[in-house]
């Protein structure tokens, strides 16, 4: 299992939870799995293309998946996965 | 804690990236190490983008409010940043074993103090730097409301807002 932490403005979509646990051998993979448990995670996440949208970063152990293989950035168990939004204000 | 310092030209180059960006609001970030900055990361907004305002801290008020602009009018009342380039930020902060201390942004219109806005995402933001590895920075901010730029530099911490003065070399 991979411990996947949730960020605030997406936690309306995972019942409140900060984080979840679940099996996933990939980004993607994980990405689908979130989406089949809490529907319209996905669209937040990826643009149509299935790419990361520019206002989220996924770190993996802190190191974000842009350095990594990107969506297809292997898992393994025991890995915290950090949905972190885009630093914004007003 | 002593006053961070911030070299003059680095100020100015905050200053010069406010005014070029105005009347939309810019954002970046400066790194150094021992209370000293010496390095301006300029980061993309990207509030205009068909959707930005959904994923970032935006709370429901605001976030409609947004909805309701043009991208163009939303750039002048908000910032979201390019996550990418945060992360090459962060990436050749690493290299260069600097830290990170400060995240800015501009007011065009407004005075140089958080909105209520930045103070709610500042203080969701909290939870998220250790996660990432970096510590909390401050937070500055550049109105250019007056002819005369005014810039100022913030602590947020649990919602509360104080000074965090800096003298400039």
């Amino acid at each position: 299992m991979i411990k996947v932490r949730i960020p605030t403005p997406l936690r309306p979509l995972t019942k409140n939870q900060g984080e979840v646990d679940i099996a996933a051998a990939t980004i993607a993979n994980m990405v689908e799995t979130l989406e089949a448990t809490y529907p319209g995670i996905k669209a937040r996440l990826c643009d149509d293309s299935g790419e990361l949208r520019r206002f989220v970063n996924i770190y993996v152990n802190e190191e974000d998946i842009r350095f990594l293989k990107g969506k297809d950035t292997a898992l393994k168990a025991g890995d915290e996965v950090s949905i972190v939004p885009a630093i914004a204000g007003g | 804690m002593s006053d961070l310092i911030i070299p003059k030209q680095i100020l100015d180059g905050m200053i010069a990236h406010a005014r070029e960006l105005a009347p939309y609001e810019c954002c970046g970030i400066l790194a150094g190490n021992n209370g000293i900055v010496s390095r301006q990361y300029r980061i993309k907004n990207i509030v205009a983008t068909e959707g930005a305002q959904n994923l970032s801290s935006f709370d429901p008020a605001k976030a409609a409010h947004l909805e309701r602009l043009s991208p163009a009018e939303r750039a002048e009342i908000a910032f979201v940043m390019d996550m990418g380039d945060f992360s090459a930020a962060k990436k050749d902060m690493r290299n260069n074993g600097l830290d990170l201390q400060v995240v800015y942004h501009s007011h065009p219109h407004d005075p140089a103090r958080p909105s209520v806005t930045d103070i709610k995402i500042a203080t969701d933001y909290e939870e998220i730097w250790p996660k990432i590895n970096l510590p909390a920075p401050a937070y500055l901010l550049i109105s250019l409301m007056n002819p005369v730029p005014e810039v100022k530099n913030y602590w947020i911490k649990a919602g509360q807002v104080s000074p965090a003065p800096f003298a400039v070399r």
